[in-house]
């Protein structure tokens, strides 16, 4: 573990006892998918509590339930069963429409391959939440845009489109978009799954520099060896939670 | 919209421009072809009725039998303008002439004058005259446009026609008119000219106009002409009393035909409602192609919606992006339609109106359609889209992220592509492109229906020409004669000299003498015939055809109702229903009704209803029946058999059959191949099927735009599965196979789904276009090889661009897509 990295948590560690309070709380939360086969139980009895700037991974073999874990939190999957409470709003009563603004403006998410909207360019992609959410005035959008492509290091990409980017610079540019509205919470699938040695590490590196700075990060991922980012690791089982330890 | 979604708008727009411009292609061909069939009926709508009602037409015609002097009849003529209820009188006549070739022949087609008092006014019945002037000079006419071409006539010269009395006579072309009440000369193979009744003379005619022409009005102080033909007919009554009582006149006949209608009218009807349901197949096959297309253009964009929806954005949000795209589509869809849409429809309306012998004064078509055009444009592109929008607008991120580019298969379905699998010898990829074609079942279904649809109008298009073809080819093998000889009157002298006269002609191997006459139906009661006969004493009338006891030339018709004549029964008939008039519209096998035959009121029994005898319809009785009736015997019709059919050895034996009666004597009438007969109804068709040729040809194009539309689509939502391919080893031919398979096999799939409607549409046709009613049905066994092949063909053409696509694509470009 590097200096900046003892500095960033320990910086962390103050802010969470000042704050010390749940951001996200699951209860006896259950997800149920029909299949041709019948029904298939992909969560069972899910209980967790994160705290606010927390940084969890969601650690666990294929078919383990990460994935599925994430996008009911995000709420992109809805639970059968049970409560979601997430920076005090009960996710699991919203409607689609309601969920999509809510996520705007709670949540920042990031995909394994990027996702970025290939006709927009990186900067472009960066302003959309801004647009879709309308929290910050539209004419700060742009510079607020630039100001997150430089804080990933990437601000000399700006107005180039997706295609014209490797896949760590990619990258970069869909956590920029998910800062765009400044969310509380931050999630990502296999964020570096797709990416290389080097390239992994300085995206990991920025989430640990994110989360310094208070925001929650929650982490879908196959590594185990993050450990070293990480507050905690919430380990699942065919569908369960076996472990969940503070690091 | 944020500026940022316009400005993905744009480049979505911009970054699928080949399919964009081949959906505004497509939805403009479409558009094209609605508004044009539009525009032609609403210019049809308004002209036909203005040029036919600005020739005044008479309410009726009474017809007198032996007509006095012109003094008298102008006496006559004032008074009936007094009668009640009558707002206008006119003094006409007409007959027909032949008209001699150079080469002393007479012309196969006959000339019909109509004569006019030389001080008659033309306010009833006018015509347009084009050049010269009216009256002409004594000795000359002035001939109808349309005739000009067909008797290769020219103003100035000087024709020698056959008089009514057989004589040859000259008459001097002065002018030329525009009769919109008369049909075309094209069509009925009959020229027109008019006369002034002062050039009877040059004909060696007495100056006799038998005919008055009437109009009524509803009320006696009115001087509207009546559209209530119950009034007219009841006027017309009145005055024919009147005649007679006052000055002793007997009325031949009282025609009334329907008022203010066109003698076309029906014909241009049954054209209207071709075009209507072409027009509405066009607007369907659009909406089809436009739900087909937008659903693909959507459903690329799924990845997309999943993904803003990801970071905030709303359902309306989303909706509000593809719903400007559909606009955008379909305005530029609109725009581009609307002024080919005008041109084609000012270049179609007057060839269509100069078939009924109409001519246009504007073609502008009435605004509202222009805005219904703009309106149908953009209205229904919006309206098939909204289902494709909505459920576009409301895919969940999930959804969206979990999107395939493939349905869920059924448990059937699953064992139907096990099933295919099993089967040894097929190769991989016919296999995997014929499950293929299945995975995107709405989109499947779509692209089978516009081109199904397409198919069905073709083929349904196709069989109608070839059932009518059919039909002809019936009349031609029931037809067993050459040519047809019609005498002016039937004469006194026996049957036998006339058919020896003419069995003396070389090339001629057989002479029967038959008797066709002019009728009418005379309610019990009434003491006039009233007829729906038009001015051109053709359209609307009703003739009564003896039948020889024992000709060789007609075989007893397929009877529908009851039975053929008997050889020597009387008081029997036997009624043709094809082409039945409105007053035996109701008659059926066992009723009694009354005919007034020659000067005789007859009675007659309907025995059967059959279908035409020799091509002919109307009614039927024997010999022994006619001669019983009415004290006729004497044929007034000579049907000629000659030994070589040809056009040449008809025309030879019509021209030495007509010198050889009128040097006996004899005034004929027409003397024609039977060739001339079929002409006339290939005349009436004509219209009908160019019509239904060029909008199944338009059909079939926006069918194939649809295909290929589709295709496109395809390939490029399943981008990244051709890279899988491609990254474990398939080529770049096998990629383009694969692609073309599922092409061609939506095709023939397609025409599978085609024969269902097609016989339905076939039927419908036949049954509301103006054929004749016998008109066998048939599907055209060609029709359909050659919409398959011409399907097939056009699949692999529409499909070669997404083919080619797929091919070229890189393993990195297909992984790396969105």
């Amino acid at each position: 573990m590097n200096t900046d990295r003892l500095l960033q948590k320990e910086i962390k560690s103050e802010h969470q006892q000042q704050a010390g309070e749940s951001i996200i709380d699951l209860h006896q939360m259950m997800k149920t998918y029909e299949t041709p086969s019948g029904p298939f139980t992909a969560l069972k009895d899910i209980n967790l509590r994160i705290l606010s700037g927390e940084f969890v991974a969601v650690v666990g073999k294929s078919g383990s339930g990460k994935t599925t874990l994430l996008n009911v939190l995000a709420g992109i999957d809805r639970p059968t069963n049970g409560t979601i409470s997430i920076n005090g709003t009960r996710v699991d009563s919203l409607s689609e429409s309601q969920l999509a603004e809510w996520r705007g403006r709670t949540i920042g998410l990031v995909f394994q391959f990027f996702q970025l909207l290939p006709t927009l360019t990186i900067a472009e992609n960066v302003m959309l939440p801004m647009d879709f959410v309308e929290a910050i005035p539209a004419a700060k959008r742009r510079t607020r845009a630039l100001e997150l492509l430089e804080s990933v290091g990437i601000a000399d990409q700006a107005d180039k489109l997706p295609t014209a980017l490797s896949g760590g610079q990619q990258q970069r540019a869909a956590i920029a978009r998910a800062l765009a509205n400044d969310p509380p919470i931050l999630m990502a699938d296999e964020p570096t799954g797709n990416l290389d040695e080097a390239t992994r590490t300085s995206v990991l590196d920025l989430f640990a520099k994110l989360n310094a700075d208070g925001r929650t990060i929650i982490v879908v991922t196959h590594e185990r060896d993050i450990s070293s980012y990480t507050d905690r690791q919430v380990t699942l089982v065919d569908g369960r939670i076996v472990h969940a330890a503070k690091r | 919209m944020t500026p940022i979604l316009f400005v993905k708008l744009l480049r979505d727009l911009r970054g699928t421009w080949a399919r964009i411009v081949l959906m505004v292609l497509a939805l403009s061909i479409t558009l094209v072809v609605f508004s044009a069939v539009l525009y032609i009926w609403g210019i049809s709508a308004r002209e036909i009725p203005r040029d036919y009602l600005s020739t005044n037409p008479a309410s009726a015609t009474i017809s007198i039998e032996e007509g006095p002097d012109i003094d008298q009849m102008m006496t006559i003529r004032d008074e009936a303008r007094q009668q009640p209820g009558i707002i206008d009188v006119a003094l006409r006549t007409q007959f027909k002439v032949l008209i001699q070739a150079e080469d002393g022949a007479w012309s196969p087609y006959p000339l019909q004058i109509f004569v006019s008092a030389s001080d008659d006014p033309m306010r009833m019945e006018a015509f347009k005259v084009e050049r010269g002037s009216w009256p002409p000079a004594v000795g000359e006419i002035l001939v109808d446009r349309y005739s000009l071409d067909l008797l290769k006539l020219e103003v100035g010269e000087t024709i020698v026609v056959q008089a009514p009395n057989g004589k040859p006579a000259p008459l001097r072309i002065s002018g030329v008119v525009h009769n919109a009440g008369i049909t075309p000369a094209f069509q009925e193979q009959t020229g027109h000219a008019y006369m002034s009744a002062d050039s009877l003379t040059s004909l060696d005619m007495p100056i006799q106009l038998n005919a008055l022409k009437i109009q009524v009005a509803d009320l006696p102080d009115l001087t509207v002409p009546s559209r209530d033909r119950e009034v007219i007919v009841a006027a017309a009554r009145d005055l024919a009393g009147w005649l007679g009582r006052n000055y002793g006149l007997a009325v031949d006949e009282i025609q009334v035909p329907t008022p203010y209608t066109h003698p076309h009218q029906g014909q241009m009807d049954s054209l209207m409602l071709g075009l209507f349901a072409f027009g509405m197949a066009g607007l369907l096959l659009s909406a089809i192609l436009v739900a087909t297309m937008l659903n693909g253009l959507f459903a690329q964009q799924i990845p997309q919606i999943g993904i803003m929806k990801a970071i905030g954005a709303r359902s309306g949000r989303v909706l509000q992006l593809y719903m400007l795209m559909t606009l955008t589509i379909a305005a530029a869809s609109t725009i581009f339609a609307i002024f080919p849409g005008i041109l084609f429809s000012r270049a179609l309306a007057p060839e269509i109106l100069t078939l009924l012998g109409i001519a246009a004064e504007s073609l502008t078509a009435p605004w509202w359609m222009y805005v219904v055009v703009v309106a149908a444009g953009i209205g229904i592109p919006l309206l098939f889209a909204l289902a494709p929008l909505v459920k576009t607008g409301r895919t969940t991120v999930r959804e969206a992220l979990d999107y395939r580019g493939v349905d869920r298969q059924g448990d059937n379905a699953a064992r139907f592509d096990a099933g295919l699998g099993r089967l040894p010898s097929l190769d991989r990829t016919v296999l995997m492109a014929f499950r293929n074609i299945f995975r995107r079942r709405a989109r499947f279904l779509l692209s089978i229906g516009l081109l199904a649809s397409a198919g069905a109008v073709f083929i349904a298009g196709v069989s109608t020409m070839a059932s009518l073809q059919s039909f002809l080819d019936r009349e031609k093998e029931l037809r067993r004669w050459d040519v047809e000889v019609q005498l002016a009157e039937p004469d006194q002298v026996p049957a036998i000299a006339l058919a020896d006269l003419v069995a003396e002609i070389p090339n001629v191997t057989q002479v029967e003498t038959w008797s066709i006459i002019q009728t009418s139906v005379i309610p019990s009661g009434e003491q006039f015939s009233v007829t729906r006969t038009y001015p051109d004493q053709g359209h609307g009338s009703i003739s009564v055809t003896v039948v020889p006891p024992d000709s060789s030339l007609v075989d007893p018709p397929p009877i529908q109702s009851g039975r053929w004549l008997r050889p020597d029964e009387t008081g029997a008939i036997v009624i043709s229903n094809a082409r039945l008039p409105e007053e035996l519209a109701g008659v059926h096998s066992g009723d009694i009704i009354q005919l007034e035959i020659g000067e005789s009121l007859t009675s007659w029994q309907v025995v059967g209803t059959a279908e035409p005898v020799g091509g002919r319809g109307g009614i039927f009785i024997t010999q022994k029946g006619f001669e019983a009736a009415t004290d006729m015997s004497q044929p007034n019709l000579l049907r000629i058999v000659t030994d070589n059919h040809d056009e040449q050895t008809r025309a030879s034996v019509a021209q030495a059959a007509n010198r050889v009666l009128t040097d006996a004597g004899y005034a004929v009438r027409t003397a024609e191949s039977v060739s001339r007969a079929q002409a006339v109804s290939v005349g009436h068709m004509l219209p009908l099927i160019l019509v239904f040729l060029s909008l199944s040809i338009g059909i079939s194009v926006v069918g194939f735009a649809g295909l290929a539309s589709t295709m496109s689509t395809n390939v490029l939502e399943r981008t990244r599965e051709f890279g899988v391919m491609s990254a474990i080893g398939a080529s770049a031919s096998r990629v383009r196979r694969l692609v073309l398979l599922e092409g061609i096999f939506t095709a023939a799939v397609s025409c599978v789904v085609a024969v269902i409607p097609a016989p339905l549409l076939t039927a419908a046709l036949i049954g509301n276009l103006s054929l004749p009613v016998d008109t066998p049905f048939q599907i055209s066994a060609l029709g359909v090889v050659v919409w398959i092949i011409l399907v097939v063909l056009g699949a692999v053409l529409a499909t070669l661009a997404a083919a080619s696509q797929a091919s070229r694509l890189t393993v990195r470009e297909a992984l790396a897509y969105l």
